[in-house]
């Protein structure tokens, strides 16, 4: 474990609102080894969505303002073709509200990863979307429509998709945000159970009791990341 | 849905542009053709005076491997007057006439397959065997047997003597004056079969002697490939020439009165007015021709106002006959002979040799035909001398009216180009329109590394997808127009009652559907529901108000030259604007499609 698995230094991130600038990361430096589970936990608008997109190289961090190292080597360095490569690869996200495409069938939603460039193509994501949706008891649902299935059900098809092209991290933006208590805990069951299946995880989220399933938690205040 | 909007857009430019092309270049293309059916490739002419010696002329240029025939032909103006109606009250035209040397002719023109008449119509063969009995009646009645006089009186008794047994027939029969009898034969109904039991083969031998055409079809067209009727000469008039030729609706002719007015069974009289060598007019010259056949070659204004007649006849008529002058002293003193003259020399090129080789040609010919006239002292205009002579090909000649039609054509395919530019801008819209609707998808597939240049793709692929569908339904209708442009223009010429009715009755249904089902209130397939009966409604009306004012001509053959509406599709325009229509989709695919690649992942997916 000589190099963390993703690493940020001194990040720092600012909207421009009109002529009004409003900082949001303030130089938010952490690190996430490998097989590790991370929480990031902040209140709303601190901006853990931001870093979470500046992780996922979804985007990028203000001139100047810091760094991300991905095994050691700067995302920043790299070309808009080798970021999509990083997005399909290494990184799965899952967002608060699923985002599934909904005119897709649940196991279509969960190949899309496979079929896009240097995914693992579409044999391969047939069967691991079949292999994650029968673990995630989603057997049933594989030619529904999102708009057909429940909050959770659409949460693990989303999970099933970020796991898709097998990637090193997943990065979870309150995946259980929108959901009861009781469907957010099976859910999380579900993250943990990659978890200790070997998947690095960072996930973000104001609840101290979800923090709590995780590793380790850093605190997002005032753009600035400190451990709690 | 909305893409279907776009699919069908493109599919109604592209049928648009199909359509109109196909039509202007089926013109052309008529144009072009009815040159050679009416013309030949070159014509040498010479108007009103005429070439003398153009025999020689004739033999000159068919000496030349350029040309695969020469015919001359002497064209004049005169009137006809017509058989009918009948009386003195007569009606005469103006008319075109040619005088033509048939076989020649034939040779260079497409003259043997315009012929109209390839056997005497059935309803007019019924109405001249009734002609032929009656005329015939005394002779016929001595032919027949007894048996066959019983038979014609059961045929024209009818129900009398349904119960008579043969021998009461028979002692009628001998109570009848042949006067009688010869009425009874003129009560036949003029079928082939009834005429041939009751006349027996000696009858019919008879009636064949009269009228050999309605027994064998083949004189018919001889008839008229060499200008003879019953060894005379005669002529061969333009369809529509004779006002009793009407075109029916499925676009082939009937003849008025039952077939009584055809014209080949009548004869018409010519009037000429001849003029002199000083160019003033001299007595008018008639002739009386029967009619052998008449011509159709499909261009209106030719079959309307020509009339095809011997050449020796014309010359008679024009004067530009052989003639001699002879001392006024001395009777049996020839001063001078001058030849026999033709106005026009029509030359069809070899099969491979186009009009302006074969041009050079004829003009090569010419030349030797006038130092051939000039070593022997003959007088011949002279090339590039004499203003009146000229040597065009047909195109040449008609210049004036090809050019104008040609450049109409490029005109259309510019103005219609800016259809392509509608077409355009209404995809852009659409896809700009799905484009703001799935940007939050376009945000999910950057987050799962599917790269710009696979967003634009998806777009243009989309685009492509959309611009193929419409422009081969766009072919497709097109192509359904265009075959069907009679049918259409008959229904528009003189509309169906039952297809107003039809719309009518169905925006009657779609109103009261509507009505029904007023779904909750919702105003959308109210609206929808009773705008689609108004325009159901506005069609049914208006095809109604058309057909009330007698239907519109579009297609006037008088206007545009032809009969016949152009219908075939021209394929290479129709493929090359499908093509079009495609690029333009992909190319105005690629709009909303840069668009959606440069869309903000993290904008797109922040939000629900
Ligand atoms: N495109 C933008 N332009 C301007 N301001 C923005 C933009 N995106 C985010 N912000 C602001 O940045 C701050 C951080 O946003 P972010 O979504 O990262 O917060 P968050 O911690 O994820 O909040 P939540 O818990 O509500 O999801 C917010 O105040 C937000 O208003
Ligand atoms: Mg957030």
């Amino acid at each position: 474990m000589s190099n963390p698995l993703l690493q940020t230094h001194e990040l720092c991130k600012t909207y421009r609102l009109g002529r009004v600038e409003v900082p949001v990361l303030k130089g938010c430096s952490m690190h996430v080894n490998s097989g590790e589970f991370l929480a990031v936990l902040g209140s709303s608008g601190s901006g853990k969505s931001t870093l979470l997109h500046l992780m996922g190289g979804l985007d990028r961090p203000d001139v100047g303002g810091g760094e991300i190292l991905h095994d050691g080597s700067s995302l920043a360095s790299r070309s808009a073709r080798q970021l999509d490569r990083y997005r399909a690869r290494t990184v799965g996200f899952v967002f608060q509200f699923y985002h599934l495409l909904p005119e897709l069938s649940v196991l279509e939603n969960a190949m899309l990863p496979g079929l896009v460039p240097g995914g693992v193509g579409a044999v391969e994501a047939r069967k691991r979307a079949h292999e994650l949706l029968g673990r995630f008891g989603l057997e049933h649902r594989l030619h529904h429509r999102p708009r057909e299935l429940s909050g959770g059900e659409r949460q693990r098809t989303a999970i099933a998709r970020a796991l898709a092209n097998n990637p090193d991290v997943l990065l979870a933006d309150e995946p259980t945000g929108n959901l009861d208590v009781q469907t957010g805990g099976e859910i999380l069951d579900l993250i943990q159970e990659a978890h200790q299946g070997g998947l690095t995880i960072v996930m973000v989220t104001h609840d101290q009791r979800i923090a709590d399933r995780a590793d380790r938690s850093v605190q997002l205040i005032d753009g600035r990341l400190q451990p709690s | 849905m909305i893409p279907f909007l776009a699919v069908f857009a493109v599919a109604l430019c592209v049928a648009l542009v199909i359509v109109v092309i196909s039509v202007m270049t089926g013109f052309l293309d008529m144009v072009r053709s009815s040159g050679k059916t009416l013309m030949g490739d070159v014509v040498v002419s010479y108007p009103i005076r005429g070439i003398p010696d153009y025999e020689r002329l004739v033999a000159a240029i068919t000496a030349k491997p350029e040309a695969a025939a020469a015919t001359p032909v002497v064209d004049t103006w005169g009137l006809l007057r017509m058989p009918y109606p009948a009386g003195d009250a007569k009606e005469s035209e103006q008319i075109q006439i040619w005088g033509i040397e048939p076989a020649s002719f034939a040779a260079v023109t497409g003259f043997a397959d315009t012929l109209k008449w390839k056997a005497v119509p059935e309803d007019t063969a019924a109405d001249m065997r009734w002609d032929l009995v009656r005329q015939h009646a005394s002779e016929l009645l001595d032919g027949m047997s007894e048996s066959q006089k019983v038979l014609l009186l059961r045929l024209t008794a009818r129900d009398e003597l349904d119960g008579a047994t043969d021998d009461v027939v028979r002692r009628i029969v001998a109570k009848e004056s042949p006067r009688d009898l010869q009425n009874r034969l003129g009560l036949l109904s003029f079928n082939l079969a009834d005429i041939t039991k009751v006349l027996g083969p000696e009858g019919i031998a008879v009636l064949a002697e009269a009228a050999p055409r309605l027994w064998n079809p083949d004189i018919v067209i001889s008839d008229g490939l060499t200008l003879k009727r019953n060894g005379r000469p005669a002529m061969v008039s333009g369809l529509h020439v004779s006002k009793a030729n009407l075109r029916t609706s499925t676009g082939d002719y009937a003849i008025s009165a039952g077939g009584h007015w055809w014209m080949p069974r009548f004869q018409g009289t010519l009037t000429t007015l001849p003029i002199d060598s000083r160019g003033g007019l001299l007595e008018p010259e008639s002739v009386i021709l029967p009619f052998a056949n008449e011509f159709s070659s499909g261009v209106y204004i030719i079959d309307q106002s020509r009339v095809m007649v011997p050449i020796e006849t014309v010359q008679r008529l024009t004067h530009l006959d052989a003639s001699e002058r002879v001392d006024p002293d001395d009777p049996t003193r020839v001063l001078s002979t001058t030849p026999a003259r033709a106005t026009m020399v029509l030359v069809r090129a070899t099969d491979g040799v186009d009009a302006e080789t074969l041009q050079a040609a004829v003009r090569a010919a010419y030349e030797e035909f006038e130092q051939a006239a000039d070593k022997a002292g003959r007088k011949v205009p002279l090339l590039g001398r004499d203003p009146g002579l000229g040597i065009l090909t047909w195109e040449q000649q008609n210049a004036s009216f090809i050019g104008p039609v040609e450049k109409e054509r490029e005109l259309m395919r510019t103005l219609f180009s800016i259809v392509y530019l509608v077409c355009g801008a209404l995809i852009v819209a659409i896809f700009w329109a799905i484009v703001y609707e799935k940007t939050r998808d376009i945000g999910i597939l950057r987050s799962i590394g599917a790269t710009r240049i696979g967003i634009v793709h998806i777009f243009l692929l989309y685009g492509l997808f959309v611009g193929t569908l419409g422009a081969l339904g766009g072919i497709g209708l097109g192509w359904l127009v265009t075959t069907n442009m009679e049918a259409i223009h008959e229904s528009m010429s003189d509309p169906p009652l039952w297809l107003g009715v039809a719309f009518l009755v169905a925006a009657a249904s779609m109103l009261l559907w509507t009505i029904w089902n007023r779904q909750n209130g919702k105003l959308l397939p109210m609206l929808l529901g009773v705008l689609g009966s108004l325009v159901l409604a506005g069609i049914g009306v208006g095809e109604l108000l058309i057909r009330s004012s007698g239907g519109i001509v579009l297609w006037d053959p008088a206007v545009y030259y032809f009969t016949e509406i152009p219908h075939t599709v021209d394929w290479t325009s129709a493929w090359i604007t499908a093509g079009g229509a495609v690029i333009c989709s992909v190319i105005a695919a690629a709009i909303p499609a840069a668009r959606a690649a440069d869309i903000d992942p993290v904008g797109a997916l922040r939000y629900e």
